[in-house]
């Protein structure tokens, strides 16, 4: 191989609307690269974070001390946002009304809620992957459909057309569809990987949310009972 | 703290997704030039390789060889020692002093085998160790001297690759030449063929003038005749016979008359024609134009169209501003209505030579 086919000479020597199209798909690539990097790690401290809590959850420790551990802004994220949300519906209603399914019926709603703005954290950005994923490959394409039109269009200028002549362009112009495959294959591989990763995560939140629901169902119908007798 | 765990920013993915991607850049861009140098570059390094273990081995193998010269002399000397204890250890029992001298002696004589096997040993593996290092080291040698083999049948193929290639684009540039010449040669051709066609027209249009002479002349005798036998006719008038006979060749004589008139108008046209034709003054003798001339019975032209052209599109368009310039021809009317018909259309051949 001379210089001349080494593929930095071949991207700085191709026309223009194949370099940007090349420019493009590194930015795309890079901003999916980025995507993947945060999402990996929000997802996974995500994951550690529901652990400990069910743990301390589970522990046996009494919930009015939980609520007051956790921290009390807007911060908390996950099954504890899941939990504030349904635990403080339910200390707030407890006072107002005597009826047990107004209570249960105003804790499930928080903790929807709740739900719901988790899955919106959790998918964050996962979109844009799918759009390089499925984009990428038809962007590298034109470029590479570009390069090799303005090819054919400079070999009709040539005397003679041998293999020598035509496939230096035909290389320049196969190098868009590289790129765009590059960008395109890392943003199918984690998306699927990180949205099932979202996707279980958010199965755990509704599972702690059915089983604190029940809890509170469990206590309320003790007291009512209590009140009756 | 657990909250800012909590929290995840961009700016560790950002640095990440960047080196993942100077990674992939860095191979791509390293892998290319690597291939180019690299037989000048092993070579280097792999002669650089050999000198240094030939320098290391040959203090290694004097040290080797230091020690077992050595021992031997500590031995020799730690024997008297070893054996004058023996002897003090022997003292205390005199009645034994001739055995035990005598085997000490043999202890000695055994420990000098003892050492002299030893030594020799020791210069046996000695020998072994260098025999096999002088092994490596051909070995060595010899792969070296296969590497530059190597390397030489590589530059060797490269130069060889190199004259194919000129080979090739003389082989090339020469096919280009016959091209060029094939071609050439092909133009000659085309030349030639309109030569040989020209003058083939030349030909006939000598022999056809030959020819209408010739008729023009056989119509004359033929009128003279006529006269003649008019005349006789006229000699001898009574006869009813004599008037038939006349009859009918007036009738011929008429026949005759009416080609030629057909042959005056053909003459006739050409000459206005020639009249009114400016030929361009790069008109060659070689050019020719064939003119189609269509005329309504009054000698009207309807169109002059280039049936054959010159290749010279000024003197094709001479050729046309001529004809439209004679017409229209009203000798036509004089014709005879057989004839006339026969030069509704017809064809006029147009060549420089025909005027100068």
């Amino acid at each position: 191989m001379n210089d001349s086919m080494s593929i930095p000479h071949l991207i700085m020597n191709a026309s223009l609307i194949v370099q940007l199209v090349m420019l493009l798909l590194l930015a795309a690539s890079i901003a999916s690269w980025i995507i993947i990097f945060q999402r990996s790690i929000a997802l996974r401290r995500a994951e550690k974070s529901y652990r400990d809590f069910e743990d301390r959850f589970w522990s046996g420790v009494d919930l009015n001390e939980l609520y007051r551990d956790l921290p009390a802004e807007q911060e908390s994220l996950g099954a504890e946002h899941v939990f504030r949300s349904g635990f403080r519906e339910f200390n707030r209603l407890m006072p107002k009304t005597q009826s047990t399914d107004a209570v249960l019926e105003g804790v499930q709603r928080g903790q929807r809620v709740a739900l719901s703005r988790e899955e919106d954290r959790l998918q964050l950005h996962l979109t844009f992957l799918a759009t390089v994923a499925s984009a990428s490959p038809y962007i590298g394409l034109f470029g590479t459909v570009w390069g090799i039109m303005g090819s054919f269009q400079s070999l009709s200028m040539a005397q003679q057309a041998t293999l020598s002549t035509v496939a230096p362009w035909i290389a320049e112009a196969l190098v868009a569809t590289a790129m765009g495959l590059f960008a395109a294959i890392p943003a199918v591989i984690f998306y699927n990987r990180l949205s099932a990763h979202a996707g279980r995560l958010l199965g755990k939140y509704e599972n702690f949310a059915e089983e604190f629901h029940a809890i509170l169902h469990r206590n309320l119908q003790g007291r009512s009972e209590r009140e009756a007798s | 703290m657990a909250k800012r765990e909590r929290r995840v920013g961009y700016g560790w993915p950002v640095l990440l997704a960047i080196g993942v991607h100077i990674a992939t850049l860095m191979l791509t861009i390293i892998k290319w030039p690597e291939s180019e140098p690299d037989p000048t570059s092993s070579s280097v390094v792999q002669a650089a390789l050999v000198r240094a273990e030939t320098a290391t081995d040959q203090p290694q193998q004097t040290e080797d060889s230091a020690p077992p010269a050595s021992q031997p002399e500590e031995e020799d000397a730690q024997e008297p020692e070893e054996s004058a204890p023996a002897e003090s250890s022997e003292e205390p029992a005199p009645d034994s002093d001739a055995e035990v001298t005598d085997s000490a002696v043999e202890e000695a004589k055994a420990e000098a085998q003892r050492l002299q096997e030893e030594a020799q040993r020791a210069a046996e593996k000695r020998r072994q160790a260098e025999a096999e290092a002088e092994k490596r080291r051909q070995a060595e040698a010899e792969a070296e001297k296969r590497r530059q083999a190597e390397a030489e049948a590589e530059k060797r193929r490269q130069a060889e690759a190199a004259a194919e290639k000129k080979r090739q684009a003389e082989a090339e540039r020469k096919r280009q030449e016959e091209a060029e010449a094939e071609k050439k040669r092909q133009a000659e051709a085309a030349a030639e063929k309109k030569r040989q066609a020209e003058a083939e027209a030349e030909r006939k249009r000598q022999a056809e003038a030959a020819a209408e002479k010739k008729r023009q002349a056989e119509a004359e005798a033929e009128r003279k005749r006529q006269q003649a036998l008019a005349e006789r006719a006229a000699q001898a008038n009574n006869s009813s016979l004599d008037s038939m006979i006349s009859d009918e060749e007036q009738s011929i004589a008429n026949a005759k008359q009416a080609s030629e008139a057909a042959n005056g108008f053909k003459n006739l046209v050409r000459r206005y024609v020639e009249q009114s034709w400016n030929v361009p003054s790069n008109a060659s003798s070689e050019l020719r134009a064939i003119v189609r001339i269509q005329l309504l019975p009054t000698g009207e032209l309807v169109s002059a169209t280039i049936t054959q052209s010159s290749g010279n599109s000024a003197f094709d368009h001479s050729v046309i501003s001529a004809v439209e310039k004679a017409a229209p021809f009203r000798e036509m009317r004089e014709l005879d209505a057989s004839v006339r018909g026969r030069f509704r259309e017809f064809n006029l051949d147009f060549n420089p030579e025909d005027i100068r």
